[in-house]
């Protein structure tokens, strides 16, 4: 593998760390199987890129997304704790939705990029080789900085609340946890992130497609899984962390799954690679827990 | 003070499996009684408890806490008046939390959370001082899972997260039902000292008629979601669980068949 598709993988892996923690807030922490990250990604690309195309600032751009998505998780949210529909076919609902919302967002299935400023231009200047470097380098520190935030956050008296709303909602109520204001803020939250992660996403790939968000959940919650399987921790920094981890982790073994010539597998056997990957996470801990028993019984 | 007025509530009505689980039960306990409840199965007192929590909102009747109308607020808005104990050790903590993570939920029972840590270390010290009261040794375990814990330990720290912080009522739902008798006996105790400092207007159902007699200064008896029995003071005293068997079939007209009641 080269050194570019090495960055470029990089790259990658830490625009959809971002939208791991998002689907971490919702699948793990909330407890609420959310696939509004299909429609939320693309939507937060869509808002970014015509902004950016526009003439405005990329960084009021990636503000704007984040905003554009934290609606969109309120809504899931909203239709599920207000209206009592199931979790899982209201953010169906919205995803749907949002193909509409972003093509009218858009004006067209996509809108180019190529030349217009992003969050990134600035460090590369006028030397084009310098992107290799600066795109994943700030893409990092934008990574650090979200989670940090979110470990602080749910240190918080307020991110307490919405730990407690996920884990166990008849006892948080006890506590005087208004714990449907919790899964309103915690899936704006979410989907903010992940709206971000479209945004930034936009700025690196030289435009939006209206195709860009599908599979989104899937690679999240690839990201989560693959983190949760290799450090597997309690604690919530932890965690976290393992997340970022996976998501990278993830994008690095598909990398290095296409490029190696002998398994002849192509651009196109993404998805395939995908689910087989997701796979083995999830059936490892079982696995481990078996060797372990194995090894226990027979001590050799 | 807590006064319940004609509380009525029906599951499935216009059904065939309605169900009139409370048909106008009132009930007035006066500020720092402690109340013990008793009751044949489907007689109505989980229902009772959870109405008095906001867990179900009755039908029609009225409920005040210290003259506070509470009838239409669901369990969140009314937390901050009334503390409980579930049944269930699983319950009344987050298993995934810390042992200072599910204190500090209970610190704040009540109040508005904002963005301030949840756990500092003056919070930690008195935690720290709160738990040795137990003797089990928790205070230097803050930071262990309470899914670590056991149902016996879980329900004591149970009881210590709804004494935290003063409340108008304290909701004990046959909180030692899911104990071994050793342990059931030591969370008792620890009731009673609990209820005795903070001085505490306590309602605590439970399924033995011994427990409903030895702890606390009155008792009612719950059936077919009425009260039909109300003792306290001297004859109370005076009683035993054979005369409270005998008044609640004169009362009734009719034998008790539930064994659970004549066991515990």
């Amino acid at each position: 593998m080269s050194l570019i598709s090495l960055m470029g993988a990089l790259e990658i892996g830490l625009i959809f760390a971002l939208v791991a923690l998002g689907v971490l807030i919702s699948f793990r922490i909330l407890n609420f199987p959310d696939l509004t990250a299909d429609g939320s990604f693309p939507l937060g690309g869509a808002v970014a890129a015509i902004m950016i195309a526009g003439g405005q600032s990329p960084w009021l751009a990636c503000a704007a997304a984040m905003l554009a998505g934290a609606a969109a998780g309120w809504v899931t949210a909203w239709l599920n704790v207000r209206l009592n529909i199931l979790q899982l076919l209201a953010s169906i609902l919205v995803m749907i939705a949002l193909y509409s919302i972003n093509l009218r967002v858009m004006g067209a299935p996509n809108v180019a990029l190529i030349g217009s400023p992003t969050v990134f231009s600035p460090l590369i200047g006028e030397v084009s080789e310098r992107a290799m470097w600066v795109q994943p380098g700030v893409l990092a520190a934008i990574v650090v900085a979200a989670k940090l935030l979110l470990d602080a956050y749910f240190a918080s008296q307020s991110g307490l609340a919405m730990r407690a709303t996920g884990a166990n909602p008849r006892m948080a109520r006890a506590q005087g946890i208004s714990t449907n204001r919790a899964i309103l803020t915690g899936m704006a939250l979410s989907n903010a992130l992940i709206a971000l992660g479209g945004a930034l996403y936009v700025q690196t790939q030289g435009g939006a497609d209206i195709s860009m968000g599908v599979g989104t959940i899937v690679v999240g919650l690839a990201a989560v899984i693959i983190g949760e399987t290799l450090i597997p921790s309690r604690s919530l920094w932890v965690i976290t962390l393992a997340t970022v981890l996976g998501a990278i982790l993830y994008r690095l073994f598909i990398a290095l799954a296409l490029s190696a010539d002998f398994i002849g597998l192509q651009a196109q056997d993404l998805n395939l690679v995908t689910a087989v990957l997701v796979g083995l996470a999830l059936v490892l801990p079982t696995l481990k827990a078996k060797l372990r028993k194995t090894v226990k019984g027979n001590p050799a | 003070m807590m006064h319940a007025k004609g509380l009525l509530k029906t599951f499935n009505p216009g059904t065939p499996i309605e169900n009139r689980v409370l048909r106008g039960l009132d009930l007035h306990i006066e500020t720092g009684q402690f109340v013990t409840v008793i009751g044949s199965n489907g007689a109505g007192k989980s229902t009772f408890l959870n109405a008095i929590s906001g867990d179900l909102l009755v039908d029609s009747g009225s409920l005040h806490l210290d003259g506070q109308d509470v009838t239409r607020q669901n369990a969140w808005q009314r937390a901050g008046l009334v503390a409980r104990v579930f049944q269930d050790p699983m319950a009344g903590t987050c298993e995934a939390l810390t042992i200072e993570e599910n204190l500090a939920l209970a610190w704040q029972r009540g109040e508005r959370r904002g963005l301030g840590r949840a756990v500092k270390a003056e919070l930690r010290e008195l935690f720290r001082e709160k738990l040795s009261i137990l003797k089990l040794g928790l205070e230097n375990r803050l930071t262990d899972r309470i899914g670590l814990l056991s149902g016996g330990q879980r329900q004591a720290v149970s009881l210590l997260m709804a004494s935290l912080k003063p409340s108008r009522m304290l909701l004990l739902d046959e909180h030692t039902a899911a104990l071994d008798p050793k342990t059931a006996a030591f969370v008792l105790e620890l009731t009673d000292q609990v209820v005795a400092e903070g001085k505490l207007t306590t309602l605590m159902v439970t399924h033995s008629m011994r427990q409903a007699l030895d702890h606390g200064d009155r008792t009612v008896m719950l059936h077919q979601g009425r009260v039909v029995l109300d003792v306290s003071g001297e004859e109370r005293a005076r009683m035993d669980v054979p005369d409270l068997l005998a008044m609640f079939e004169r009362t009734r007209g009719e034998a008790i068949t539930d064994d659970a009641l004549l066991l515990g």
